[in-house]
């Protein structure tokens, strides 16, 4: 009868709660860098490593940040022995599973910053997966 | 019982001393030959047995000053392909060959006699004076060059590389094509080397310090 009692119940609902966040597996990022910009120059890159530790694959469609013109999901792909770069619209991450954003291939192509990057600076971009989930991620600035 | 761990210990410190040996023996056999086996076609580096001499061309460079084949002589010249407005390969390649040129000034033979030439074939939008950001950012030593359609075109095809800009009126943002490879001219304006990416610092400035020495005296 006494485990009825209303500050039980909402605190092992709380713990409950904390734990299943805990527990709660997601979509995170590490090693988010965006390349800083040389004098002058309006383009540059962000990279990082996306862990898909649901059991469900998620789907990457787009990232947006206030400091940047455009923010587009780009890959850089060979061509006829030519490297150049195309619009990716969708990015699945399989189950328990990460995706490598590196130099010569997925890449979030940033243009036009607001402000000048400098090595060190911290640049915010948000990333939007199918069903609604954003993700707001912090870049680091890198040489 | 005493016998049997005797037999065993006997056992693997023969086991043990033959490792150390084969480790020793590799490690010569490699030192030996090591300037030369660097050098074999690998996945860093092809060679031609037969550097092919480059013909007349002429770009402008950052400074505006004339970038001809007589600027070619006398130096080895690593010369890429690429565009200012490129966010990922080109940035990502000159930070590569900074550290190159770094790594090759601190060799003995320094880096007095090689350039590092970056071709914009994008000369619509890299003007002189955006290029000479751009490349002096990477390294203060770097050149940027552009020249026409036909030029471009002209340096491209006597080096196999290939480029292909998608201007489409009334935008600044058009698609750009190019070869990723670093191209190496000798001091005697030849075509002599290409390293294919995946480009590596080290790799790169290693076989380059190599092939340097071994044609030191004839290339220049």
């Amino acid at each position: 009868m006494r485990w009825r009692h209303p500050v039980f119940t909402t605190l092992i609902s709380a713990l409950i709660a904390l734990a299943a966040a805990a527990e709660e597996p997601g979509i995170s990022v590490r090693d988010a860098w965006v390349r800083e910009t040389p004098p002058g120059i309006v383009m540059t890159a962000g990279y990082m490593v996306l862990q898909n530790r649901t059991s469900r694959p998620q789907v990457l469609v787009a990232a947006s940040s206030s400091g940047f013109e455009t923010v587009t999901i780009h890959r850089s792909i060979a061509k006829q022995g030519m490297t150049g770069m195309e619009h990716a619209p969708q990015i699945e991450l399989l189950p328990n599973a990460s995706l490598l954003f590196a130099p010569g291939g997925y890449h979030l192509m940033l243009s036009n910053p607001k402000r000048a990057l400098h090595a060190g600076d911290r640049v915010d971009i948000t990333l939007k997966f199918r069903g609604g989930l954003a993700l707001p991620v912090a870049y680091e600035v890198r040489k | 019982m005493k016998e049997i761990s005797l037999k065993f210990g006997v056992m693997v410190t023969a086991v043990v001393l033959a490792a150390v040996l084969g480790g020793v023996w590799l490690a010569a056999v490699y030192r030996e030959n090591g300037s030369r086996a660097i050098l074999l076609p690998d996945q860093v580096m092809t060679l031609f047995p037969a550097p092919k001499p480059l013909a007349a061309f002429a770009f402008t460079d950052h400074e505006n000053r004339v970038f001809d084949l007589s600027r070619l002589k006398g130096k080895w010249s690593f010369l890429f392909f690429g565009y200012t407005h490129c966010p990922d390969i080109c940035p990502t390649t000159l930070a590569t060959l900074a550290r190159v040129r770094e790594s090759i000034s601190k060799n003995a033979a320094g880096a007095q006699d090689v350039q590092f030439v970056f071709i914009s074939v994008d000369p619509n939008r890299d003007t002189a004076g955006k290029l000479g950001q751009y490349v002096t950012y990477f390294d203060a030593t770097f050149l940027g060059v552009t020249g026409d359609d036909a030029q471009l075109g002209n340096l491209a095809g006597q080096l196999g590389a290939a480029y292909q800009v998608e201007v489409k009126p009334g935008t600044e943002n058009y698609p750009v094509y190019h070869t990723a490879a670093v191209f190496l001219v000798d001091p005697r304006a030849r075509y002599h080397a290409v390293f294919a990416p995946p480009l590596d610092a080290e790799g790169i400035s290693r076989r380059f310090g190599v092939l340097r020495e071994l044609e030191g005296p004839k290339a220049t």
